[in-house]
Parts: structure tokens; sequence; C-alpha cells
């Protein structure tokens, strides 16, 4: 007892002028911004010029730019909002469009909402849609995952086509199209990894439907663009045009090793196809091919992502200004990172000025910005959910079954039963 | 006073031994007993991330229709009585050849089998990955030799990816139980193997009417290790195909399937722990079933 009463005032004494201290040294030191996201050459690299350019106006302000992979992320940020302690997390991060009503539904009061600071009505609808949960907008709208048909022009030239022929395709054509190009040049029409719903999700979406309906409800076995694009890439399957891959980098390595003609996926991938200087000149873009349904048009979105303010950081009114400064007012910066990085933001303001204007070289001098900002404002716009990770996954469980001539109508009563199974 | 208290239910009163063990089981009750009942608790609710309520037994009926869950289930169990019986054999197999004193190099040999266990679970599984690939060395090895006209989808493929899988854990987890085995072997006392040379026991019959049966209670403690382990089945699965245990759900386990139900999906925390606590009733169960065969047999 005696040891514990003569050591334990000058223990207080020592933690109370530690922390005083410790307080004092916080205080002074500049605000410091946490940022999680992924994606080295597109989202980090972003970021870190945003930074930049707030640090210019605001000195006392800098930032953090953390690169994990995009499932670290959102492992990380999942454990930390489950856990409740906050200070594992970051300021902001960032949140792929189709996770993100999983987020902010499941962890009430975790996100700041920006709806008083942010004027959203200078985005584009459909990424404020899916930042919305009762009236209350969350998030800083960024990039668009807006799809286009990426072609290999010597290609499609070998095997009797020109730029022409490529642009307002139906499906059926761009495989007849495929059979054609392996027949004269022995090179696959595209890469397909089986283990990823991205195809099915883009032709889907281009159609105006998704695996939800409105109310958030399966629509599944009569959805007929879900039909349209389950047929459509059992086609590809059973004609083989395309090479298989597994996995991302496999499917990327499809295209950049010259084995295949055509990639389809959103524009953020103009960064990885241009990263490859041989290849130059020798890409065209056009239009994604469309499906012969009512409702079919050439425009469709893969992915695409935003930033998110915890409600939690201790840094919350500097993270929204800055987000709010660059994100949602500077036209420059969006001019810089679509040059830069290929960047399609989804400010609708920042659509016009010199770069969209620009006709890129390593497409044989097309103004593929321009075009890409054209497709923008035609994507048909469908709520993602908050279940879409599952349905991907029970779609892709489905696809060799449909390769194996199992009736399209089948396939769709086995995805909606596996959905059903994880709404609850 | 103290002296007569001792001995008996007594001791069991005595302060100092309570204080003595006192800090560990403070350790034991936080660390391990707080989370299991916590998470038992948590089987009993559901709801998505933080919203979680009580369901009573709503997640045993939610597992009972889920065919993601018992797809997950199957999987496991073809792994566990594919697998385990293969490698328990080829380490028997591997531990006996390599006991042998007369074997040249078998220093090398030992270390080289055992040592896929020591290396990284991640590094090994992304080397897999590239060996089987369409283009990978495995293919080609095996285009080269004539065995296959074409490319095997190893990944691609729900019967391939499956056979992957368990050519891993194989490779990795054979050395382990083989070192065991070594073990064990080197306390067999010689003598019983030279009476039986001098009888004239063939090899085979020695392996299997004297090594196997003094290995008894190691192949039992190997075999309840190997079920556990296979149980929990998830570094590999996750790694080699990208954490979606495709094609097809052809190579999810229950462990993957846990963590696709807390970090894929909606999160719901409650239906994650019911699972687990399949797992966990899984192991007992057969780790029951492997001592109770393995009694039965000695009598």
């Amino acid at each position: 007892m005696d040891i514990f009463a003569r050591t334990r005032l000058p223990r207080i004494t020592a933690l109370a002028l530690a922390s005083a201290s410790f307080l004092a040294v916080t205080a002074a030191e500049a605000k410091e911004i946490t940022i999680w996201c992924w994606d080295p050459n597109f989202n980090v690299a972003i970021m870190k010029e945003a930074g930049a350019r707030y640090t210019k106006t605001h000195p006392d302000v800098t930032f953090n730019v953390v690169d994990f992979a995009k499932t670290d992320v959102e492992q990380k940020l999942q454990t930390g909002l489950a856990s409740g302690t906050a200070d594992a997390l970051p300021d902001i991060v960032l949140i792929e469009d189709y996770g993100a009503q999983k987020y902010l539904q499941s962890f009430p009061g975790a996100f700041a909402p920006l709806s008083g600071t942010v004027d959203y009505s200078g985005f584009a609808p459909y990424k404020v849609e899916v930042m919305t949960v009762d009236d209350q907008v969350y998030g800083m709208p960024f990039d668009s995952g807006v799809t286009g048909l990426y072609y290999r022009k010597d290609y499609l030239e070998q095997a009797g086509f020109k730029p022409e022929d490529m642009q307002n395709l139906t499906w059926d054509r761009f495989i007849e199209i495929g059979s054609q190009v392996e027949a004269k040049t022995g090179k696959k029409m595209m890469g397909l990894d089986p283990n990823d719903g991205g195809l099915v999700r883009i032709i889907m979406q281009s159609a105006g439907q998704w695996y939800f309906d409105k109310e958030g409800k399966p629509n599944i076995t009569g959805n007929a663009a879900l039909k349209a694009a389950l047929e459509t890439v059992g086609k590809i399957m059973s004609a083989n045009i395309y090479k298989p891959a597994n996995g991302w980098s496999d499917w990327v390595g499809t295209f950049t090793s010259g084995d295949v003609a055509t990639v389809v996926t959103g524009v953020w991938i103009t960064g990885t196809v241009k990263a490859q200087p041989d290849q130059a000149g020798k890409w065209g873009v056009a239009p994604i091919p469309a499906l012969s349904i009512e409702g079919a048009t050439h425009a469709s979105n893969l992915g695409g992502s935003s930033w998110y303010v915890l409600e939690s950081s201790a840094e919350k009114a500097e993270a929204i200004d800055f987000l709010n400064e660059i994100y949602g007012k500077d036209i420059d910066f969006y001019q810089k990172i679509l040059q830069d990085r290929g960047a399609v933001g989804s400010l609708l303001a920042a659509r016009g000025g010199a770069a969209y204007e620009a006709a890129d070289p390593f497409f044989g001098g097309e103004k593929v910005w321009q075009n890409f900002s054209d497709w923008l404002v035609k994507v048909p716009s469908v709520k993602y959910g908050v279940f879409t990770n599952e349905a991907d996954l029970a779609v892709t469980a489905q696809l060799p079954a449909l390769t194996q001539g199992t009736p399209v109508d089948e396939v769709l009563k086995a995805i909606d039963s596996e959905i059903s199974g994880h709404i609850q | 006073m103290a002296l007569a208290r001792r001995g008996g239910i007594g001791r069991y009163y005595d302060v100092n031994g309570w204080l003595f063990v006192a800090p560990a089981l403070g350790l034991i009750a936080l660390f391990m007993v707080y989370p299991i009942l916590w998470s038992l608790w948590m089987s009993f609710q559901s709801g998505r991330g933080m919203m979680m309520k009580f369901a009573g037994f709503g997640n045993l009926v939610r597992l009972w229709n889920d065919p993601v869950f018992l797809k997950a289930l199957t999987n496991t169990m073809t792994y566990f009585v594919v697998q385990v019986p293969i490698m328990i054999l080829l380490a028997l197999i591997l531990a006996s050849l390599l006991n042998n004193p007369r074997l040249v190099g078998r220093g090398f040999f030992r270390t080289a089998i055992f040592l896929p266990c020591v290396t990284s679970l991640v590094a090994y599984s992304v080397l897999f990955k590239g060996m089987f690939a369409p283009d990978g060395i495995v293919n080609s090895t095996l285009q080269a030799i004539g065995i296959i006209a074409s490319p095997i989808p190893w990944l691609t493929n729900p019967f391939w990816a499956k056979t992957l899988v368990i050519i891993a854990i194989t490779w990795r987890w054979t050395g382990y139980n083989m070192i065991f085995y070594l073990a064990a072997l080197q306390n067999i006392d010689k003598s019983i193997y030279e009476v039986a040379r001098i009888d004239g026991v063939p090899a085979w019959a020695r392996f299997t009417h004297i090594t196997i049966p003094l290995l008894k209670p190691v192949i039992l403690f190997t075999t309840v290790i190997s079920t556990i382990g296979t149980l929990q089945l998830f570094d590999e699965v996750y790694n080699l195909t990208e954490g979606k245990g495709g094609p097809s759900n052809a190579t999810l386990t229950l462990s993957l399937y846990i963590y696709n139900l807390t970090f894929r999906f909606m999160p719901n925390f409650g239906y994650a722990a019911t699972v687990s606590y399949v797992i966990v009733i899984l192991v007992a169960l057969l780790a029951f079933l492997q001592f109770f065969l393995a009694r039965e047999r000695e009598k």
C-alpha cells in the first residue's frame, strides 16, 4: 500500500504534463489529412495532385495519401467501422460506387453528409444517386466509369474492317467480326475473365436495367437486359472469340501483350492502354455494341468511385472544404487529370475546355475525350442497391453452366435463388 | 491454521495459489473466453453492418436454405475426404523411405520435403498461380512431353481448380506430417524390425503390420491436426482465385465464405459467426470420430 501511495502522485503529474505537452504540440502542428485509396497510377496520383493544389492556398493543411489494394481498403474500412475505434480510420476514403450504399446503410452515422456544402446539381445525376440515403447526400462524386470499345485498328484492318465498321455495332455483329478477326489474324477478339461479372454488368446497364429494381428487390428472372447480357456472354464463349484470363492482371495482359483485338471496359483503362508506347496509333475507340432489345443504348458504365469523409475524422472540416474546393469547383484540375491520367470526372462543368477538345495522337488523332464525355450523359441511370457484390458472384458462379449449354432461363433461376439467399 | 487447511478441498481456497495463476487466467478470460462467448451471442443476431438485431435461430434457418453455404460445405468436405488421406499416406511412405539409414542424401531430402511448410502462404500461392497458368510451366511441360494436347484450364475450370487446390495443400503440408512420422519412427525399437527381417517378413508387410500400428497415436494426431487445418482452409483458395472461390464457387471454402460475408458482401457479422460455429462443431465431431475409431481398433 505504501508503495502505491508514494508513487501515485508523481505518476499522475507526469501523465498530466505529458498529455498537456502532447496537446500543445498537436495544436501547433499543421493539419494532416489521411486518405486511403487504390491504384497508384490513377486514384493515388490524382489525389496527390489535388492535395498539392489545396496546400498551395492552405499551407497549414498537408496530405498523406495511402496506397492500398482495393480489397484491402474495403476490408480495413469495414473492420474499422465495425470495431467502432475511429482512430484507425482515415479522414477521406475512396469507395467504389457499387459498394457505396452498402457502407452508407450498414454503418449509419459513419460518413459525413455533404449536402449543405457541395452543390450536387453540377454533377452527373447517376453519380449523386449512388451516394444518397434518405435525402442526405454523402461523398464527393469522382470518376466516371463510362464505357467504350477500344479496338486495334491494325488487326481489324487485316481482317478487312475499317474504323467506320466499328461504330454503332450490335453484339451479334461484334461476335461476327470477332470470328473473322480470328480467321484472318489468329488473334482473339477480346480478353475475358470468367470470374468477373464486369461484362455482364456493362451490357445490362447499357439497356437500363440492374440486378435490382428501384426498390432494391431482386430483378433477375424478369430482367430482359440481364437475360440478353447473359446470352451475349454465352455466345461470345461458345464462338470462342475470347482469350481466357484469370484475374485482373492476367486480363490486362491480354491486350497489353497484343493478343486481343478489342477491349470493352470503363474509360479509366485508357492510361493502361496508353502505357504501351509501341502500340501508339494502333488503337481506336468506338461506342460499345448495343443489344437488340428495347431500351438498348451504346452507353454504359463500369465501376467508378467517389470520395467520402469519415464523420469521426478530427480534420473533418478541412477534409470537406478540400474536396469541395478541388473536386467540386476546380475546372483546371479536371483538365489536368484528364490529360495526365485519363480521368473523366463527373463534374459536368468540367466537360468542356481544351483537354476535352484535344486530339489524342495515341488514338490516331481521334478526339476520344469528347466522345467519352458525349457518352457519359447517355449512360442509363440505374440504382445499384446494396447487394451488387453478392449478385456479381452469383452471376459468375453460373457462367460455366451457361457455356455448357444450360438454358438461360434456368441460369437466371439459379442466380435468383442465390441472390435471394443473401438478402436478409 | 494454514497448515490444517491445506490438502483436500482447502487448497482451492489458497489465495496465494490463485494470485499466481490470476494473470494467466485474466488474459485467457479476456482474449479467449470473452471472444468465444461474444461470437456465440453474435450468432443469434442478424442484420446489416452495425444494425444488428436478435434473430433467435434465424441464422440457422438461413444456413439450411443457403445454396452457397451448402456449396462451401461440400467443397470443404471434398477437400477433407480427398486430400487428408492422400497426404497422410504420402507422408507415411516418405517418412519410412527417408528413415532408411542407408539412403544417400536423406538429410537433403528431408529438408527439401519439409521446406514447403515454412514458406510464406501468399508467396507459394502466387507462385502456383503462375506455374499453373494456361501458358505456365506445368502446362507447357505436360504438353512438351506429350501427356496433354491442349493446356489444362487449371484456374478456369471448376474440376481442375479444385484439383489445383488439393495439389497445392498437399505440396505444402505433406512434409509437415512427415516430420512427425520421422520422429516417431526413430522411437521404434530397431530390434522389432530385426526380428521381423530374420523371420523373413517382406518390407511391405513390415510397413503395414509393424510401422503403421506402432505409429497409430501419431497418425491420429496428424489426422486431427490436418482435419482442423483443412476445415479452416482459406489462404490458398483466397490467393489462387483472387478471393472469389471461383470458378463457379467450385473452390469456395467455409472460411472464405465467412470472409465474404464479413468483408465482401453486405456485412452480416451474426450470420458469419453462425457459419464459423459450423466449423467449430464439424472439427469437434470429426476429431471425436477419429479418436473413437482409433480407440476401437486398439482392442
